[in-house]
């Protein structure tokens, strides 16, 4: 492996070591930020190692230090999950861990460097089922025309990059760029998108509710009040 | 995890009779292929894309049932269950290689490998392999529904298949 990849690797390691001992609901909030800060610093720090690799045509260190900006991701996701908390803001919350769920999948797809990760992906999913109640999802079921592929631009049948796989730093995307029809919208528990679920309830009595925090809600509001994450329409 | 075998369409007759080009080898089939009454209605399930360039990487052939410049749509469910285009293998590509069925499925599982690394909840899978069976001019297909890992007894329920 490329020698600034291996020192990097050192670093983040002893980083990651570091701030997850802010990874408690206990821990100060300031030095839960903090600890924020010192990531996106690091994150920048990853993602100009990764573009040198990409200007030097070395695959292995790019994807690489992709694997390690997804780590990093997951690490700042799953704090500003701990501060949304305190915040009482259960909605982006949830958000932020669904976050550190997907950047902990992607850096353990892009390379070999995050294979140690299992262990924090199961701690994500103890997170989920701890700190939240159980949550409807939607998953639709479409007809797709017609998708391109995000690393070349062909359409995604017709060159050889397969969705999920990263390529130079990048992991390929399937762009869903036709629709023909939309089928059904399902109620499922193990959902591909898990930001894609019901926000808000009627009880028994008639009084709508968010899901999260159980308090009651005006009838009307704006579909993106609370929940802000849109994810784009595209496939792993 | 669950292996149904159940009687399948002749693969040959009901694709001419759907105008699409008869599989000779191994095809991958839509959906509703056995129950299709015109080409218009097809669909493939999402992962026929992925599948065919892990077969052309792995030196796998395979026989279009799309004629050139058509194409058949998808279905796309979000849902983290993991579904596989019905894989249709000719009795004379089984003839020449025993062992075809195993080489694809192992492309497959190696895919899956990486597709569900990351993921702590059910890894499901869902596969239909339907096997040409020449002199009784039909096809028996299996179905298979269960954990990735598991796709071994895929392959001994194809071979004990093969035998009936």
């Amino acid at each position: 492996m490329n020698e600034k990849v291996q020192i990097f690797q050192v670093e983040f390691s002893e980083a990651a070591n570091d701030f997850q001992k802010f990874c408690f609901m206990t821990r100060a909030k300031e030095l839960q930020l903090e600890a924020c800060a010192a990531l996106e610093a690091l994150r920048l720090q990853a993602s100009k190692i990764k573009q040198e690799a990409i200007n030097s045509q070395d695959e292995d260190a790019a994807n690489a230090m992709l694997s390690f900006e997804e780590m990093i991701d997951a690490l700042l996701n799953e704090l500003r999950m701990w501060v949304a908390l305190k915040e009482d803001d259960a909605d982006t919350a949830w958000n932020y861990l669904v976050s550190a769920q997907y950047a902990a999948r992607t850096a353990m797809q892009a390379h070999s460097v995050a294979n140690h990760l299992n262990g924090y992906v199961q701690h994500l999913y103890m997170l989920e089922q701890v700190l939240f109640p159980p949550l409807g999802f939607f998953s639709p079921g479409v007809i797709i025309e017609q998708s391109k592929c995000s690393i070349c631009g062909q359409e995604y049948g017709e060159c050889e990059h397969i969705v999920g796989k990263a390529y130079m730093g990048e992991i390929c995307l399937r762009i869903i760029e036709k629709i023909k029809e939309i089928k059904e919208i399902s109620l499922v528990s193990e959902p591909a998108n898990k930001r894609a679920r019901i926000v808000r309830l009627t009880d028994e009595n008639g009084i709508v509710r968010n899901v999260m925090t159980w308090r009651a809600v005006p009838q009307q509001i704006s579909d993106n009040a609370e929940t802000e994450n849109q994810e784009n329409f595209y496939d792993r | 995890m669950s292996i149904i075998t159940s009687e399948y369409v002749d693969v040959r007759t009901q694709a001419l009779k759907l105008g699409c080009n008869a599989p000779t080898a191994l095809a991958l089939l839509p959906i509703n292929f056995d129950t299709a009454k015109s080409k218009d209605e097809l669909v493939h399930e999402d992962s026929v894309l992925t599948i065919r360039k892990l077969f052309r990487q792995a030196g796998i052939t395979e026989t279009k049932i799309e004629k050139d410049g058509e194409k058949i749509p998808y279905e796309q469910r979000k849902s983290f269950e993991w579904v596989a285009p019905t894989l249709f293998v000719s009795a004379s590509l089984l003839s020449q290689n025993a062992n075809f069925i195993s080489i694809a499925l192992n492309v497959i599982s190696n895919y899956l490998t990486d597709y569900f690394k990351g993921i702590v909840s059910d890894k499901t899978v869902k596969i239909d392999i339907v096997v040409e069976q020449t002199e009784k001019k039909k096809s028996k297909r299996i179905q298979y529904e269960g954990s990735f890992e598991g796709l071994d007894e895929l392959t001994q329920a194809l071979k004990e298949i093969r035998n009936l």
